[in-house]
């Protein structure tokens, strides 16, 4: 197992791209997605195509706007302290905080018949997150500490690596 | 480029939606849908094709813009949807709201 990748940044907004980065990179490694073509790719513009890449790069872009917004209330003041572990066929991303705690269990779950009439305009990170991943979990601190993981599915490893 | 583009015709109003939409870029869009909503468009087309991710913060724009336009009795459809936001769609069941 490769050493962790180690990132702390500023709790605000203003620095998730950033970290969006630095996780969409780290996930690549492992699913070994291939680049697209740099003529028709904005060079600056992430390619998150591979699913493995869209479940772990959407998770966790919620998870870093819920510690932005709920944690720090937008105001920063804190770091953002994160850790990837990857192996060959995983990823582990840890992200601590030392804003105010989330009550994860508090999170009204999405309505299971979504019409046009029940489209939600809110609530939905938490659910993206949990449902992208293979293993959620949160423990208030401080320091807040998330636990997000994601498994490559073995048919994927076999293809990633050939 | 501008991360989003409006273009009005006789017939609709297209919104292009380009690179991310999320929690940063959603507040600008946000003022751009009110703008949209408020000449009570009979349809409005959003092309995501060159829409490379979104959150919850970008779905929920696009939700806003899709009840504004209800309200005002026109029609939202989304068009060009791929890749991760078609992925965040399917997964939060609007696909099928969307025809997606």
């Amino acid at each position: 197992m490769a050493a962790p990748i180690r990132l702390s940044v500023p709790g605000t907004l203003r620095y998730r791209p950033i970290a969006v980065r630095a996780v969409a990179e780290a996930a690549r490694l492992v699913s070994c997605s291939p680049h697209q073509d740099p003529r028709e790719l904005d060079p600056l513009a992430l390619d998150v195509r591979h699913p493995f890449d869209t479940a772990v790069v959407s998770a966790f872009m919620e998870i870093f706007n819920n510690i932005a917004i709920h944690a720090y209330q937008r105001h920063g003041g804190g770091t953002i302290d994160i850790d990837i572990t990857l192996t060959a066929n995983d990823i582990l991303i840890e992200v601590k905080d030392n804003g105010r705690a989330f009550d994860l269990d508090n999170v009204v779950p999405l309505p299971t018949d979504l019409d046009e009439d029940a489209l939600p305009e809110g609530g939905m990170g938490i659910h993206i997150a949990k449902t992208m991943l293979d293993d959620m979990t949160y423990e208030p601190g401080p320091p807040n500490q998330w636990r997000l993981y994601k498994r490559l599915p073995p048919a994927q490893v076999a293809v990633g690596r050939s | 480029m501008a991360p989003f583009e409006v273009k009005r015709s006789n017939e609709e109003m297209t919104l292009m939606v380009r690179g991310s939409l999320d929690i940063n870029s959603a507040p600008a869009l946000a003022e751009e849908i009110d703008k949209i909503v408020a000449t009570r468009p009979s349809k409005v087309v959003v092309d995501l094709s060159m829409l490379d991710l979104i959150d919850s913060s970008g779905v929920a724009a696009l939700v806003k813009l899709y009840k504004g336009v209800r309200n005002v009795s026109g029609a939202m459809t989304i068009s060009g949807a791929r890749d991760q936001p078609l992925a965040i769609f399917k997964l939060l069941r609007m696909d099928k709201v969307f025809n997606l």
